[in-house]
């Protein structure tokens, strides 16, 4: 606090300007990132994939045909038949919506949770912070795939309820960075400001503590509908995820184990899927923190 | 976070990449050796291990009800009659001859000389009759079989048998209140096995469940649950020059193909229920043998008749029309299974084959749903195994097939699953629409499926749909006591008929179940009751 005091509206004016500037600045540097762009081009390639795959799959989720089973790849079926004599390819672009479809809604259900717990932890502290921090300890204590585990056995299996699973693993997560930005955010002087103008709790937390704090939820965003999409594979193999006939990937793979030798084809297409879509995200997410957090700054 | 998605991904990595990289090295140069032969110096090996799907529930033979329980007692234990080695015909057992009276009403057994239990105790007459008298007091929780087998305990009605005596210190008598035309073959089922009654009275039972002491070719050793049951020679066994082995160990490995691999990888030296998708391979392999055990099963969709809609027999008819069994048994069975018709396989006597089997017509199944007032379909669970089982190797895929041929005739099934302890008990409190299950004959006589699958004695326990027919009931008992074989083979051919029209099932298939071995086992038949003597096995 070296620095000579500024006057209210002059520093005000700063402000505006530095909530517009970090965005733009980060676009910037993002650009830049190779790496970064070729995540964000697999991940728009995915969702693409999953808003227009009723059009482009050649067959729907379920059209079987035993007597076509266990195709090897070829030109009518791209990605060949499975048991049941579906087409993979079909069946992998179907799982792209489910995949993503979790994947985005977990991770959405978990942030919005999350925040508002994390905001209400760091701006009111003491008692409150004290009870949902140890919520976020005790959830935290568990491996995250158990706990998911955990919840689908009492909810029931279905991807919905595995979505809710995901959802509630990845609830501190988000809450405990959004505390720990919010610790810092409530020191600044703008919102000494707005509270000394009389404005309520409730204003100051959604107008200015939680937009201050979206870079590090966008970013830890990203990288979390990655490992969504692949608890979600983890539960649709352990059969506690999608129920057939849904064409989730890891139920796919679940499915096809035993053809692993025989038809190598129904295990490798959804197993690459996941692979593609998980990289997709981490690298995007990668590139999303290298150019929006500050800390990085070199 | 970032750093546990990386994580999660190379793991899943590692994953398929081991898995790929343990098929790949088929060819390779096997380097372990055989496994146990570390005792002395002996060349060939003489200890089995021999793989399996799960643990035995108890080895007290008559508490038991389950396959793998018998597969461990039938080889510490004997019957007084005993199944031929590849099929269910009568054999001398601890009986070495017997007699029966014309009015079929008394049996004399002349006992086998020179037996001893495990426990060094001789082997009598007093003996056998120690053990009917145990089992006729007990009750239906505790001896399943016995009340399943001869009607009843004590002095119930239904209770065939009405003494047990020793004439002499080698015969036994058998006074039964009625003929029952089965008699010699339940004798000879797994659950009837002599044990020695002083290890009974030192014991009680519940310890004799977790060591037991018969007569038969191994000694029970050691028990660890879930892992392994190990078997020793039974030295003073009186049938000369047997068992050849010194020692069987029982491992339980549940996954299908995890057993396969350890096959491969010289873990166990055999390997119960093969996938049927893994027989092409084994078969080519040189080091492997593959053995079908002789098809006596049914697998079958059941339809709870006390749940709606399957209280209708139209609505059970049009599901019988509506799935494709022939598709599902060439994929799913990989065409190793007979399409069933009738509700017990065809090599067993009585089998009726004028039956015609519902075909695969949806269309008729459409308009059999519309004369059920069901002509827009109806949703219903649709129950799938969890586990693989020797009458139907993979439950959920035949589950899926069938649901998608549901789907053609407007009906939505959603496939459920349970944890298989718990989808038996459910499914047997009624509380299924349809399940998948099948049952594999115990002796090899018609009555050990008809009566003890579909007849209302047996709602509550092995009738899982609730079937309940008053003509069927009365076939099926005059068929128990009717001695002359060609008309009981009559009775029961009425029988499947009155089944056939009622179609508390969906009969599936008859498979055949598969198992391998390595290349220097000898002598080892797979016996149709699943439980197989293993006292003439050796190694090369």
């Amino acid at each position: 606090m070296a620095e000579p005091a500024k006057l209210p509206e002059q520093e005000w004016e700063e402000q505006q300007e530095e909530t517009l500037s970090p965005w733009k600045e980060g676009w910037k540097k993002f650009k830049r990132n190779k790496i970064a762009l070729a995540g964000l081009s697999i991940v728009s390639f995915f969702i693409i994939l999953a808003i227009t795959s009723p059009w482009i799959a050649p067959q729907g989720i379920d059209e079987q045909n035993l007597s076509i089973r266990l195709q090897p790849p070829s030109s009518e079926f791209w990605f060949g038949t499975d048991d049941f004599g579906r087409d993979v390819f079909s069946r992998v672009i179907h799982g792209a919506r489910l995949s993503l479809t979790v994947g985005f809604l977990a991770v959405v259900g978990s942030a919005v949770v999350g925040s508002l717990l994390g905001i209400l932890a760091g701006y009111y502290g003491k008692w409150v912070d004290a009870i949902i921090s140890r919520l976020f300890d005790i959830l935290l204590a568990f491996p995250s795939i158990l706990l998911a585990i955990a919840v689908v056995a009492i909810l029931g299996p279905s991807l919905q309820n595995a979505l809710i699973a995901i959802a509630i693993i990845n609830i501190p997560n988000f809450g405990r960075l959004i505390r720990s930005r919010v610790l810092s955010v409530k020191e600044e002087e703008y919102i000494m400001a707005a509270r000394a103008v009389g404005m309520k709790d409730s204003r100051i937390l959604f107008s200015h503590v939680l937009p201050n704090s979206m870079t590090p939820i966008i970013v830890q965003g990203s990288l979390a509908v990655a490992t969504a999409i692949l608890e979600a594979a983890a539960l649709g193999f352990l059969s506690l995820g999608a129920r057939a006939p849904q064409p989730e990937w890891g139920a796919m793979l679940s499915a096809s184990r035993a053809l692993l030798v025989q038809a190598p084809w129904t295990l490798v297409f959804p197993g690459l899927a996941i692979m593609l879509v998980v990289l997709g995200f981490n690298l995007l997410g990668d590139g999303l923190r290298d150019a929006f957090d500050p800390k990085m700054k070199t | 976070m970032n750093k546990k998605t990386w994580l999660l991904f190379f793991v899943l990595l590692l994953t398929v990449s081991t898995a790929l990289f343990g098929c790949a090295s088929d060819d390779g140069e096997d380097t372990g050796g055989e496994s146990g032969n570390d005792s002395g110096e002996s060349s060939s090996q003489d200890t089995l291990i021999f793989g399996r799907g799960g643990d035995s529930v108890g080895l007290d033979p008559i508490t038991v009800t389950d396959g793998e329980s018998f597969k461990v007692t039938k080889n510490v234990f004997e019957t007084l009659i005993e199944f031929g080695r590849e099929d269910t015909e009568i054999n001398p057992g601890l009986a070495a001859e017997w007699d029966v009276s014309e009015d079929g009403l008394t049996y004399t057994f002349t006992l086998q000389e020179g037996v001893t239990f495990h426990d060094g105790e001789a082997f009598n007459a007093d003996a056998v009759v120690y053990n009917f008298e145990r089992w006729a007091s007990g009750t239906e929780d505790k001896f399943y079989y016995y009340k399943s087998m001869f009607g009843g305990f004590g002095d119930d009605e239904g209770h065939v048998i009405e003494s047990v005596t020793a004439a002499d210190d080698m015969t036994v008598e058998i006074k039964l209140k009625r003929p029952q035309a089965p008699f010699l073959k339940n004798l000879a089922m797994s659950p009837f096995g002599i044990a020695s009654p002083k290890a009974l009275d030192e014991m009680g039972d519940e310890a004799f469940n977790e060591s037991p002491v018969g007569t038969g070719p191994f000694k029970f050793v050691e028990w660890r649950r879930n892992d392994r049951i190990v078997l020793e020679k039974n030295e003073d066994y009186w049938q000369e020059g047997l068992p050849k082995l010194n020692e069987i160990i029982f491992r339980s490995i549940p996954e299908n193909s995890a057993r396969l691999n350890a096959l491969q990888s010289n873990e166990i030296d055999l390997a119960d229920g093969v996938n049927p998708s893994d027989a092409a391979m084994i078969e080519e392999n040189a080091d492997l043998q593959l053995f079908e055990r002789p098809s006596m099963n049914v697998g079958y969709l059941g339809l709870t008749t006390t749940r709606e809609p399957f209280d209708d027999p139209k609505v059970r008819q049009a599901m019988n029309h509506a799935i494709d069994r022939q598709s599902i048994v060439d994929a799913f069975f990989e065409g190793r299974a007979e399409v069933a018709k009738n509700a017990m396989p065809p090599v067993i006597a009585g089998y009726n084959d004028d039956i015609e089997g519902y075909e695969y017509d949806p269309e008729k199944a459409k308009q059999l749903l519309e004369e059920a007032g069901l002509g827009d379909g109806f949703e219903m669970d649709l129950w799938a195994m969890p586990v693989p089982r020797p009458y139907m190797p993979d439950g959920q895929k035949v589950a899926e097939a069938i649901q998608n041929n549901l789907a053609d005739v407007g009906i939505t099934a959603e496939i459920v699953n349970y944890e298989w302890a718990t989808y038996l008990e459910k499914a047997r409190m009624g509380e299924a629409d349809a399940f998948l299950l099948g049952w594999t004959g115990d002796n090899g006589d018609a009555d050990n499926f008809l009566y003890v699958l579909l007849d209302q004695d047996n709602i509550g326990s092995n009738n899982y749909t609730y079937y309940e027919n008053q003509e069927l009931h009365d076939l099926l008992i005059e068929a128990q006591s009717e001695v002359d074989e060609d008309a009981r083979s009559q009775l029961y051919m009425e029988a499947q008929e009155i089944i056939h029209e009622d179609a508390p099932w969906v009969p599936l298939a008859h498979s055949t179940p598969l198992m391998a071995g390595s290349s220097t086992l000898k002598d080892f038949v797979a016996h149709p009751t699943g439980s197989d003597n293993l006292m003439d096995v050796y190694f090369e």
